[in-house]
């Protein structure tokens, strides 16, 4: 793709929407931060490189005017599932999608020079990464510091937009790999799950980041995390109370999760907080055929029913 | 916060197995209880009369009543704190018999049981908050459904009263299973002699409106305001202009069509009119057998009527009718001759059921009340009654008794030596049940003044041997095997629910026990009603019954819609779900699920979109509370904090 | 066998819809259809109004089992609330023992008003079952 074409587009788009939100440089050379673009002038500031992590999707249920919206095949899923549950007016966006080989994550690329200040950092086409830091120069290839949501990508192109910069790509990811990782784990004996639930979770400080960062929480200020009415969690700082949250977030996602990864990304004390959100959506899969994200017509799971449940069996006791 | 908690004995029902004195006890401890005590009826007046005046001593403002279940007083005691100036809300029951001292053994864990439960109900009384009905109109118009004798009882009842009435029967003509028979017991009453008119007063009623061959195919809304889908199935002929003069039915040329008035004992033809007193008396093509729908020509029905009634054409149609509430009363089936093949059942024509036999003996059947058996039209000598033919019999699926084949039985034994003098019949019985009045004299007279010989026992083979069938059992009171050569064997096949009778329950939510027959809401106290307000039961589709039985229930069920329908506005339950609209994101995910289409979206002054619960149509289920993420829509009364609160209180947080 | 000993009682929490299985329940108990002790009921009008997260909250903060029964299928006072409830019980069903919780601890199930003997079959199989996968302990920190 290039950046000339992908600002054409943006200030075309400007001339029909309110608002364009794109990416530009963040603090330092490996964070994007969002761009809201109100005039022509701003197009400049946009940039587009696997630092361009964010779901910026999430901006757009609150946001009630008309908006354009850079998206990647995994944030084009947002919309979509937006578009299920009626949050957005499909009219009021323009959706500028652009085929995404992976982004990186922040925190594996910073394990990987050994938590060296990074100075800069740079691209090739080949999926290499140049990266300077204050002890030196180091090459390293994209896929070692992609977030595992990469790894399995089956989306790279977006499944929903208006316009597309540059050409589709098709995933050469096995679709069956998308839940290997959960399959796996699922092996492990119920103490030893238990014990790695309890573990990570008792490293969570309650802040709350994965919540804010999730497009599909929509709650916002009306969270049932930090509330008495109802009641479902105290402030305690209890491991269970944790875990509640925890468990109120996969349930409250349960057929909804596109699997950005946000919630993951944004976790200061790296607990994988996507993987029960994912290991529901595994079952969705099983039990209803059902990806959130990928159909418009699809109706989430948790809000309709067949009469006949053909993967549902009654269970026996015991 | 003051709570008074009132623990009953109920006599010995729970004090025999619960230390209630134990259970005060250890409930007086918890914080914000002011007052527990022990009462040996607490549902009693003077039961009532204390909770009333503690709530005064004590200054209580939350009431804790443990006893039975709140399905059974619950309304009691709300109505009992309601009278001392409580809101009703602000009462929970603790169940603590038929689910602790009724059913557990050891009376320490029943008393530890019984203080948690107790607790819980404190718990939850303590986050009750106070509630108040609305009231709303209702359409004083009522839906029968089914016209057998108990549909019929109702309708004509109801309509006397001055309701209006829309009667829906699923078959041609009114009259039901009592139409079919012969006579009744034990007055030996020509049975369509005294139902007929009856028939003849529901076909004329000015206030009762009459589907007939018609079904339920949808029913949407609630106790007031229903809105029920007719079927008005196909009859190929137009009734606006059929006359009944039968002279369709003299020259079809297609005599074979199946006869569901006389259950198939002999054929009749594809257009027909099925009993000459049916009501309406109006014809109807059967295309099963209509040589104009299996060969696609013929015409000779079309031809000959004179009011050219005839519509080959015709399609179902589907109407729609507003009524506020609903009796049902849609009757009972048999058992197939089939189920039971050790009797030779569908295998041997000589081998008919009890409803068959009616039909033999009936002046307007088929035989034209001769009694001829159906292999060689001769009068049988030798005829044998087996009685509980499937019922009583866990291996059909059927262990309960059919109520009055025992009766019908020594009436169509007694018939039958009215009719042939020279006969014998023999009745193989497992107990003979004649409990109502007059009944157990009748099978006295069967076998004293008739001569009709009783058998203790059951059978277990019927088999041809020459023209005379085998009835093979065993006589338990002389403990010998005994054969009787029959030339006629009638069976007392078991009673059974509608085949449709799940998918009618279905539509009308009402619940179906295993076996099909409807769920009454207590069985002893509340025997018409069922657990859906405004929806009542008549009639052996709550379980087999005899004419008394049914006609009794159609009136009991008609004077409970007048009663209901005494009031020109019925108060609403305030147990519905409420919108904190504070809270709520606007996501209307309750309105995807609401099974009710209760909740809409409301578009507050700010632009603001948040759900808007119609409170009369709110029915008060609560998947809209289980659905909503952020707790902005409460179902009152089973709200997320007051089900917590019981969470909390047994699994202590 | 529970009951027997009431110190060996362990903490079961029963979910039951107020049309069918708690008036189920009621049945087994007019019938005297004897039953173990370790169950407790919690009345909702339908298991619909169940929300899964209540059978967690339930076994987080101290139950060693949860049962959850409605109306049949197709026989829902609300008409479709149990149809609901399937869904999302089944979800936490599934999701239990990738959490690390043994999913036999929950169990979800169908009782009408008039399955008495349904009821206390179901009472004993999950009680016995509960009592043979012992105590829950989710270990706290204060």
């Amino acid at each position: 793709m290039s950046m000339e074409m992908l600002r054409d587009v943006v200030k075309n788009v400007l001339s029909e929407v309110d608002v364009v939100i794109g990416y530009t440089e963040g603090f330092d050379k490996v964070h994007a931060t969002p761009l809201f673009i109100n005039t022509p002038e701003q197009v400049d500031r946009l940039i587009w490189s696997p630092i361009c992590v964010h779901n910026l999707t999430t901006y757009l249920p609150s946001l009630k005017k008309k908006v354009g919206i850079i998206v990647k095949g995994c944030d084009s899923r947002t919309i979509v599932q937006y578009m299920q549950e009626g949050l957005i007016n499909r009219e009021n966006i323009k959706i500028i999608g652009i085929p995404c080989s992976g982004v990186i994550s922040v925190k594996k690329l910073t394990k990987a020079v050994d938590y060296a200040n990074i100075e800069d950092i740079s691209f090739e086409k080949d999926g290499k990464i140049n990266v300077t830091t204050d002890k030196g120069q180091k090459t390293l290839a994209l896929t070692d510091v992609q977030p595992d949501k990469c790894r399995t990508c089956q989306y790279p192109t977006p499944v929903i937009y208006d316009h597309l910069i540059g050409d589709p790509i098709s995933s050469d990811k096995p679709k069956e790999s998308v839940y290997e990782d959960i399959v796996e784990f699922d092996k492990m004996t119920l103490e030893e799950k238990l014990n790695y639930w309890l573990k990570e979770f008792d490293r969570c400080i309650r802040c709350y980041a994965c919540r804010n960062a999730c497009p599909m929480c929509i709650c916002q200020d009306s969270c049932i995390a930090e509330t008495r009415e109802p009641h479902w969690i105290s402030q305690r700082l209890t491991t269970q109370e944790k875990l509640m949250f925890h468990m109120i977030h996969a349930v409250h996602l349960a057929g909804r999760c596109v699997e950005c990864g946000e919630c993951e990304r944004v976790c200061p004390m790296g607990i994988p907080v996507n993987k029960l959100k994912r290991k529901i959506n595994m079952d969705m899969k099983d039990l209803f055929d059902y990806e959130p994200g990928v159909n418009p017509d699809d109706k989430p799971p948790m809000y309709t029913f067949n009469v006949d449940e053909l993967k549902i069996k009654e269970h026996k006791i015991g | 916060m003051r709570v008074g908690v009132f623990i009953c004995h109920c006599g010995n029902n729970i004090a025999g197995t619960v230390d209630v004195k134990a259970v005060a006890d250890e409930i007086r401890k918890i914080p914000g209880v002011a007052h527990a005590t022990t009462y040996m009826y607490t549902c009693s007046e003077p039961g009532q009369d204390e909770i009333k005046q503690a709530i005064k001593q004590y200054n209580l403002n939350r009431i804790v009543v443990a006893a039975c279940s709140p399905r059974m007083h619950e309304l009691t005691f709300r109505r009992t704190i309601e009278k001392a100036g409580l809101n009703k809300y602000y009462f929970e029951m603790a169940n603590i018999r038929e689910h602790i001292s009724w059913v557990g053994e050891n009376k320490e864990a029943n008393t530890k049981k019984a203080i948690d439960v107790i607790t819980m109900a404190v718990a939850k009384v303590m986050q009750d908050k106070p509630l108040f009905s609305s009231s709303f109109k209702i359409n004083k118009r009522v839906l029968v459904i089914g016209g057998g004798v108990a549909g019929m009882q109702a309708a004509l009842d109801c309509g006397d009263g001055g309701l209006e009435v829309v009667l829906v029967e699923k078959s041609p003509s009114v009259g039901g299973m009592m139409s079919r028979l012969d006579k009744t017991f034990p007055t030996i009453d020509c049975s369509i002699c005294i139902l007929g008119p009856k028939m003849v007063d529901v076909a004329q009623h000015d206030k009762i409106k009459l589907y007939a061959y018609s079904e339920i195919e949808d029913i949407k809304g609630y106790v007031g305001n229903y809105q029920i889908k007719i079927r008005k199935k196909a009859t190929y002929v137009d009734w606006t202009k059929c006359t009944g003069c039968g002279a369709c039915m003299e020259k079809c040329p297609s005599r074979n069509a199946y006869d569901y008035f006389n259950f198939g004992v002999a054929p009749t033809k594809a257009i027909n009119i099925p009993f000459p007193q049916a009501i309406p008396k109006k014809a109807k093509i059967d295309p099963n057998y209509c040589r104009q729908f299996t060969k696609g020509k013929c015409g000779v029905c079309a031809k000959i009527c004179p009011t050219k009634a005839i519509n080959y054409e015709m399609q179902d149609e589907i109407v729609t009718e507003e009524v506020g509430a609903i009796i049902v009363a849609s009757g009972y089936s048999l058992l197939d001759l089939e189920r039971l093949p050790e009797y030779g059942g569908g295998r041997y024509p000589d081998v008919i059921s009890g409803i068959q036999y009616e039909r033999l003996l009936n002046a307007s059947g088929p035989t034209a009340g001769h009694i001829l058996r159906p292999s060689d039209n001769t009068e049988p000598k030798t005829v044998v009654f087996v009685a509980c033919a499937g019922s009583r019999d866990k291996s059909i699926g059927v262990p309960y008794c059919s109520n009055f084949c025992c009766m019908y039985i020594a009436k169509q034994a007694i018939l039958t030596k009215d009719h042939i003098p020279d006969s014998q019949s023999y009745v193989f019985y497992m107990d003979i049940r004649s409990p109502g009045k007059g009944y157990d004299e009748f099978t006295r007279r069967a076998q004293e003044d008739y001569g009709v010989k009783y058998i203790r026992g059951r059978v277990s083979r019927i088999y041809p041997k020459g023209k005379k069938m085998v009835v093979r059992g065993a006589d338990t009171l002389l403990g010998t095997q005994v054969e009787v050569e029959a030339d006629l064997v009638v069976l007392g096949t078991a009673v059974l629910s509608n085949p449709d009778a799940a998918r009618l329950a279905e539509k009308l939510h009402i619940s179906y026990d295993t076996f099909g027959f409807y769920v009454e809401s207590h069985p002893k106290l509340r025997p018409v009603e069922t657990n859906t307000s405004g929806v009542f039961l008549a009639g052996a589709c709550q379980g087999p019954k005899d004419i008394p039985a049914s006609v009794g229930q159609g009136s009991a069920a008609a004077s409970k819609v007048l009663a209901l329908f005494s009031k020109d506005m019925l108060e609403s339950d305030p147990a519905v779900a409420k919108v904190n609209i504070n809270k709520c994101v606007g996501c209307l995910k309750c309105v995807r699920t609401c099974p009710f289409q209760a909740i809409k979206e409301n578009q507050l002054r700010d632009g603001r979109i948040v759900a808007d619960v119609i409170e009369t149509v709110c029915a008060g289920c609560g998947v809209c509370t289980s659905t909503c993420p952020c707790g902005a829509i409460q179902l009152q009364h089973f709200t997320d904090n007051q089900i917590l609160a019981e969470v909390n209180a047994l699994c202590q947080g | 066998m529970s009951g027997v000993d009431p110190k060996q009682e362990l903490r079961i929490v029963g979910f039951l819809c107020n049309w069918c299985s708690y008036g189920g329940a009621d049945t087994a108990g007019v019938s005297r259809f004897k039953q173990p002790t370790d169950l407790r009921i919690i009345r909702v009008p339908c298991s619909g109004r169940v929300d899964p997260l209540f059978v967690v909250k339930a076994l987080l903060n101290g139950a060693d089992g949860v049962l959850v029964s409605g109306c049949h299928p197709r026989d829902c006072h609300y008409s479709d609330g149990n149809f609901y409830a399937r869904r999302r019980l089944e979800m936490l069903k599934r999701l239990l023992s990738f959490l690390g919780i043994d999913n036999r601890r929950f169990h979800y199930t169908w009782i009408s008003a008039s399955e008495g003997a349904r009821w206390q079959q179901t009472v004993r199989d999950f009680t016995e079952a509960i009592h043979r996968l012992g105590p829950l302990n989710i270990k706290r920190e204060a």
